[in-house]
């Protein structure tokens, strides 16, 4: 036997050159450009810095989108997960279309879901109507926003928790049964250990997606600083100010931020999957 | 009695996957459901645990109705195919699953787990995940998981499916220990003889939903009742043979058989006789054979399997001959021998020798459909009739043939009919009912164009001397069919007193008779009116239904049923003729 390894023979050849392409790529497309960032928004007076990404109109806006992605995001766990276990459980007419239906807002342009939620919870849409003598507001407001980021955050959720709900035999629920337990036990004992990885990956998948989002925000925001006004309008206003110094910093408070979270949700899953280590 | 099933019924979009089955298990017995896949008996082990809900009837367990009980509340435990075991738990945590959901206290559940692992011989595995256990182990923490909460019952489905051949056989004498050890009811639905064999005190064989035969293993596999029994306990071969008042015959041969009842006077019937595999004798000349004679053959195939030596062997055609019923079309049937390394050595055989063989023992099926022959004016009109979906699939699934015959203007005819005569619906049946039974036959089925497979076969019988035979054939027939049996008693119209008291008598007799002698559950329906009206509207009443009808008197075929016969609207009609007078055949189980 050789000293190295031995590598299985794989349908990609060359481990070599499929990792070189991989760093490349990565570089070229992720990491340069994020890089390019960071050094523009170097260019800085530290001073400055700090007083552009602490004025309150920046921190309102972070607030603002990190708080209503977050939201987002849990809303569609729960009903994410409700709607993926009704698609792989239950046959019904219909069911091929609604599957279908789930990836609408993945090809959607933003914007166009951004027009269509406007028109429908505007104070004269279909659904504004009859909230606004209630004293909802949903268009122009922060809950017209997470509307929008739980509607674009949807089938991540599902698709990624589908699969995982397959895996969910019913004979695992059978033989629960059969030792005694109640509906309500099994799905908290069985169900929910089983399929909670694949849940969490769905609602961090969602969350990023929803923090970058902008088309279909700005138009249901309103865009009123302090109030409705998220952190990527923010960068594209100063932008077109001209301040591209102003726009560098945000985006680097935003990358660290976003940074910081997804470490955080991928740690946590890393450690519930040692803790169970479904191995398979 | 531990469990008691009492026609036990379960449809899925109303065809009925459990068909009115009964059973009893004792205390402390193991039984062992054995059926290919698709015949109801995972459906069944699933019911009695709880999980799948039925149609009628009634299951109780130690004498307790839990019909409506739900899963969670019956006390049983289940062994799934695939371990179905929580992966994202350890050893520790499956097992003492019921024991949690039970709030038992921590050192008692500690005690129990240490307890049940060494019942199955895992100990020291508590800490694992059943990722990182073999797969018979797994199914060891299975077991000892559906054991934690003292259930009564164990049920096991094909516990051992997803099993190599050397794991299986450790874990199937665990899992018999275990059930000795404990003294637990247990039922175990496999689709695999050997292991029915090696585990079981009584077997349950089921087909299409229903339950056939129960026994202990070796009078099943010795004297088996049904030829599904015989064919799917073992291997078997199954011979055409006539029976008479002399005993059994193979064309001009008389041979000497087991179950082969000497009966006195009467007509010579066709019967269908079981010969293992292991009990046919091979010599190089009829002389030296020590058994009976049976016929001769060419050696056609020769496979070493070990310990033994299989054979096919292609029976010559000669008429004092056995005539061998083949699977598919009778010309290509191959007699299966094994033979032992003694057997072989002394007369080692080729491929392509001829020798004489002899049957050491055969045993008679008590069935009374042996054959089918399609008979019609020109020979390609039978065949064609031969090809027609019902009578296919009904001799496919009785693994019989269709001989055909032409009985072009109802000549006169040499040949005797034997087996069950089959001929078009239309308005010459009833004519051609009529000679056929002149002329021989017992049976006619009379069959529309396309007729599907039924669902319901009604039942009745102008007089209650053939109810025997009448009951006999339906409940042969049943057993082939996915459907259920209804007896339709008549009640003429205006009758009194004793007139109408007789019809409901017959009515109980019928369905116990049915019931104990030929394990087969009847429904009864009584209906008041004319005969042949009351019939009409039965039938019509749904789509895919059959008749069996029992008769004494020739002249009724050509009379008084000549329109059930007709071809338009159109149902299968299965006669049952026996004269008055005589009670000749065995109408025994069939």
């Amino acid at each position: 036997m050789s000293k190295g390894v031995r590598r299985e023979p794989n349908v990609i050849p060359g481990f070599g050159i499929t990792l070189g392409f991989t760093t490349f790529f990565l570089c070229a497309i992720v990491l340069i450009p994020l890089s390019a960032l960071v050094l523009k928004a170097g260019g800085m007076d530290f001073s400055r810095f700090i007083e552009v990404i602490t004025s309150p109109r920046a921190v309102a806006s972070y607030r603002l989108t990190f708080g209503a992605s977050m939201l987002a995001a849990m809303i569609n766990m729960v009903f994410g997960f409700a709607i993926a276990w009704t698609l792989v459980r239950y046959d019904f007419p219909g069911r091929k279309f609604i599957d279908a239906i789930i990836d609408m807002p993945f090809a959607l342009p933003t914007a166009v879901s951004g027009i269509a939620l406007t028109a429908v919870f505007a104070g004269n849409g279909w659904i504004g109507q009859y909230l606004e003598p209630h004293g909802i507001r949903v268009a122009y407001t922060w809950i017209g926003i997470t509307v929008a980021l739980t509607l674009i955050g949807m089938p991540f959720v599902v698709r990624t928790v589908q699969p995982a709900i397959q895996e969910v035999q019913r004979d695992l629920e059978d033989a629960a049964e059969t030792l005694g337990a109640g509906r309500f036990y099994v799905f908290r004992r069985i169900i929910v250990p089983i399929v909670l990885p694949a849940l969490l990956t769905g609602f961090t998948l969602a969350f990023a997606r929803a923090v970058g989002e902008y088309g279909s925000v700005v138009f249901i925001a309103g865009n009123m600083p302090m109030k409705t006004e998220i952190t990527p309008l923010l960068i594209f206003i100063k932008l077109e100010e001209f301040d591209y110094m102003g726009a560098a910093a945000l985006g680097v408070v935003m990358l660290a931020i976003s940074f910081v979270m997804l470490l955080a949700i991928n740690l946590l899953q890393l450690w519930g999957r040692r803790r169970m280590m479904v191995s398979r | 009695m531990s469990i008691a099933l009492d026609q036990v019924t379960k449809r899925y979009q109303d065809q009925p996957v459990v068909n009115d089955v009964s059973i009893e298990v004792g205390e402390g017995e193991f039984f062992v459901l054995l059926g290919p896949s698709g015949s109801g008996k995972s459906t069944l082990l699933r019911a009695i645990a709880g999980l799948t809900g039925i149609d009628h009837g009634r299951i109780s367990l130690h004498g307790r109705d839990v019909t409506h009980v739900r899963a969670r509340d019956r006390g049983v435990g289940l062994v799934f195919q695939n371990y179905a075991l929580f992966r994202h738990m350890t050893v520790a945590d499956n097992i003492e699953f019921a024991l949690r959901v039970r709030r038992m206290k921590r050192a008692d559940r500690v005690a129990r787990r240490k307890e049940l692992l060494k019942l199955v011989a895992l100990e020291d595995l508590d800490e694992r995940l059943p990722g990182q256990l073999s797969g018979g182990q797994q199914q060891r923490v299975a077991v000892a998981r559906a054991l934690a909460h003292k259930p009564q019952v164990l049920l096991l489905d094909e516990p051992f499916g997803a099993l190599d051949a050397k794991i299986r056989e450790e874990l199937r004498r665990t899992i018999r220990s275990v059930q000795r050890e404990l003294g637990i009811t247990t039922v175990l639905v496999t689709h695999d003889q050997e292991e029915a064999f090696a585990l079981a005190d009584t077997i349950g064989v089921m087909n299409h939903g229903r339950l056939l035969e129960v026994g202990h293993p070796n009078d099943l596999y010795a004297q088996p009742a049904t030829r599904f029994v015989a064919t799917f306990l073992g291997a078997a071969n199954l011979l055409l043979a006539r029976q008479g008042a002399d005993g059994i015959r193979f064309g001009a041969t008389p041979v000497t058989a087991e179950g082969a009842e000497r009966v006195q006077g009467g007509r010579e019937h066709e019967v269908v006789a079981v010969l293992r595999p292991e009990e046919v004798e091979l010599a190089a000349t009829r002389e030296q054979l020590s058994s009976n004679f049976i016929a001769r053959g060419a050696v056609e195939e020769v496979a070493f399997t070990g310990a033994l030596e299989r054979l096919r062997v292609r029976l010559l055609d000669e008429p004092s001959a056995a005539q061998l019923l083949g699977t598919g079309s009778s010309a290509e049937a191959r007699l299966e021998v094994t033979r032992t390394q003694p057997e072989r050595r002394a007369l080692p055989l080729l491929a392509g020798t001829q020798v004489a063989l002899g049957a050491r023992r055969l045993h008679v099926l008590p069935t009374p459909i042996s054959s089918f022959l399609a008979c019609a004016p020109t020979e390609s009109e039978a065949e064609a009739l031969a090809r027609e979906p019902l009578l296919e699939s009904l001799s496919t699934r009785m693994k019989t043939r269709v001989a055909l015959r032409a009985i072009d203007g109802l000549a006169a005819t040499a040949a005797p009919f034997a087996g069950v005569a089959a001929i078009a619906a239309g308005d010459n049946a009833a004519s051609t009912v009529e000679w056929l039974l002149e002329h021989g036959a017992a049976e006619v089925l009379v069959l529309p164009r396309q007729a599907p497979n039924p669902t319901r076969v009604y039942i009745h019988w102008t007089d209650e001397i053939v109810r025997r035979a009448t009951l006999a054939v339906s409940a042969s027939l049943l057993r082939h069919v996915s459907a259920e049996a209804v007896y339709l008693g008549i009640v003429p119209e205006g009758a009194q007193g004793s007139g109408r008291a007789a019809p409901m008598r017959q009515l109980l007799d019928a369905r116990s008779e049915a019931q104990s002698v030929h394990n087969l559950e009847m429904r009864t329906e009584l209906a008041i009116g004319e005969t042949v009206t009351e019939i009409t509207r039965n039938l019509s009443a749904g789509t895919a239904q059959m008749l069996v009808l029992g008769i004494t008197d020739i002249r009724q075929a050509g009379t008084a049923y000549r329109t059930l016969l007709a071809a338009q609207p159109g149902w299968p009609v299965l006669i049952v003729y026996r004269p008055g007078e005589s009670r000749i055949r065995p109408e025994i189980a069939a």
